[in-house]
């Protein structure tokens, strides 16, 4: 266990050592919380929207916003390895190939998306009503939101263990990853507030693993899930982190076996 | 039984080629990597294994370390099946693939060792003193706290043996561990090595194309060509076989005289160097004929160059 732990530790000290990339990071993503928001107030005050409330909404957006790291799936180095047979090293590890990596994609999608997170949400709550973020619906919302962030952490990397399997027998990151993020991006609510989709659509999207990585935690944030509704909806999460797991954990294990490093 | 014991090995790739103008589909090709390779290999050996590009070296090194699975044949080291039990295996191997990297590219290589400690289980103080010992023989202890990134090629080898060998492995794999070394960095890592295999018993498979480092540390020689084993013993007997020809070089004081066909003269100065066969034409017969053209100010008498042996040696194997 303790192996896990300690890749998980140090690339949790990598992402310390890319501050450039976490400033010039959180410039793009406040950027595009900002045109978001801009957008959804022309909307509001052209054409008054029932349902959600505005400021709803911009909390949505730029607790998307500051969390994009965690969605966003790259650990280029990782992909290298797979590309370029580096992987070999890690097969001629006493580990558990697929709970190294996991611990490792982890620790950058946390490290990552606290960084930026941090500052962002500053920024965030600064900005006037109807522009930022407002405060959690109450404090044990803003608790179990918390425990939905890391839960959904959970549940994104073993998404990214899926495809990281993909590229494992197509030797090329780009199409797999391509998809993946566009799925992501739509489904996560990146693109438009799941919460703005029709009630219907609303039933089945928020079942898909999409929704638990970042969408649930919101929802408990802005209150959307009321308390009562919070055990149910963590149980979701849950399940899904099982499942992803699981379908990881055996794509892996035929990956392994087929596995050839080419190359001297 | 052996500590390595490889029984009619097997393995084969599927090769898919460009597909042909015409044709719906690509054609697959197989190449077979190994064809009944078997050796064994004793605790505490240290055996070079040689061969031509693509001759199945690193297939065999692979299937020995537990990544690759064989088509057939039995293999044990210590007792175990590699790829069956790869997690207890590759607790007792150490491997250095020459052209890859273990150690984190963006962190401090101490950092790097610190996670091998974990993954391996070592005790802290076991490591600590392994460490030591490990940095000061392979001059690594200023370079701890640098990035690997901004190691020189020679540096990083260097730390890379480190890395594989801070779990005291019984057994170490190195897949050409001098590739773009310089001459000290080559003679330090040779005698590293050397000290590694009498001190700790270390058994050692060596893969290069380096013939000084097989000439320097092994005593035992295989050669691998098309995946089958063609030669399995003592480096100097078999270069004793090709090592028919001896160069000559001399420094006379009047012109060259003329001398039988059967001698290749190449010129360097005032320098010639004189490449003969001693059966055909015997060493004193040669002197007598150089001496009676002027007086012979200088002479050296050498074999011939172990990689013109080795290119000679695969001509003839047909590789």
């Amino acid at each position: 266990m303790k192996a896990y732990f300690s890749a998980f530790r140090m690339r949790w000290k990598m992402e310390l050592q890319y501050r450039g990339a976490v400033i010039g990071g959180v410039l793009c993503q406040i950027f595009f919380g900002l045109v978001l928001v801009a957008v959804y107030r022309a909307l509001y005050l052209g054409n008054p929207q029932t349902g959600m409330r505005l400021s709803n909404i911009t909390t949505y957006v730029w607790l998307q916003q500051a969390f994009f790291r965690m969605l966003l799936s790259s650990d280029p180095e990782l992909m290298d390895k797979i590309r370029t047979g580096g992987i070999a090293y890690e097969l001629c590890r006493p580990v558990q190939l697929y709970g190294f990596y996991y611990a490792r994609i982890t620790a950058q999608k946390l490290m990552g998306s606290l960084l930026r997170a941090a500052p962002m949400l500053l920024f965030a709550a600064l900005l006037p009503e109807g522009w930022g973020i407002s405060l959690p619906a109450s404090l044990p919302a803003l608790l179990l939101a918390a425990c939905g962030v890391m839960l959904g952490l959970l549940c994104v990397s073993a998404m990214e263990c899926i495809s990281m399997g993909f590229t494992m027998r197509t030797l090329d990151f780009r199409g797999v990853y391509a998809l993946m993020n566009l799925l992501m991006a739509t489904f996560a609510g990146n693109i438009l507030p799941l919460t703005l989709f029709p009630d219907s659509w609303q039933r089945a999207i928020t079942l898909l693993p999409y929704a638990q990585m970042l969408d649930t935690s919101i929802r408990l944030y802005t209150g959307a899930y009321a308390l009562s509704q919070a055990p149910a909806a963590l149980l979701i999460q849950a399940v899904w982190i099982v499942l992803l797991v699981s379908l990881g954990l055996a794509l892996w294990a035929r990956n392994q076996k087929k596995l050839i490093v080419q190359g001297g | 039984m052996s500590y390595i014991a490889v029984e009619a090995l097997n393995k084969a790739f599927t090769v898919r080629k460009k597909r042909e103008k015409g044709r719906l589909l690509r054609e697959k090709s197989t190449v077979q990597a190994l064809k009944d390779v078997s050796f064994s290999i004793e605790q505490g050996e240290l055996v070079g294994y040689i061969g031509p590009n693509g001759a199945g070296k690193s297939t065999t090194v692979k299937i020995l370390s537990g990544i690759l699975t064989p088509d057939g044949g039995s293999v044990t080291v210590g007792s175990r099946v590699p790829w069956k039990e790869r997690k207890e295996h590759v607790r007792h191997i150490g491997v250095v693939f020459g052209q890859r990297t273990q150690l984190w590219w963006d962190v401090p290589i101490l950092d790097s060792f610190s996670l091998l400690k974990d993954i391996y289980r070592v005790p802290r103080e076991a490591y600590e003193k392994r460490l030591e010992a490990l940095t000061e023989a392979l001059q690594l202890t200023d370079l701890l706290r640098t990035p690997l990134r901004l190691l020189s090629l020679g540096q990083r080898m260097r730390a890379e043996l480190c890395g594989s060998l801070l779990h005291g492995p019984e057994l170490l794999f190195l897949d050409e561990p001098t590739i773009g070394l310089d001459a000290v960095s080559k003679l330090a890592l040779r005698e590293f090595l050397q000290k590694e295999n009498r001190e700790n018993g270390t058994t050692i498979l060596l893969t290069t194309h380096d013939m000084e480092d097989i000439a320097a540390l092994c005593p035992r020689v295989m050669v691998l060509g098309h995946g089958q084993k063609l030669y399995d013993g003592a480096l100097t007997d078999l270069l004793a076989r090709y090592d028919t020809d001896r160069v000559m070089t001399v420094r006379l004081g009047g012109d060259l005289p003329p001398l039988p066909p059967c001698c290749q003269v190449q010129r360097d100065g005032e320098n010639a160097r004189i490449t003969y066969s001693p059966e055909q034409l015997p060493t004193a017969d040669l002197i007598t004929l150089l001496q009676a053209a002027g007086p012979l100010r200088e002479m050296t008498i050498q074999g011939q160059n172990v990689d013109r042996l080795i290119a000679a040696m695969y001509r003839e194997m047909d590789l």
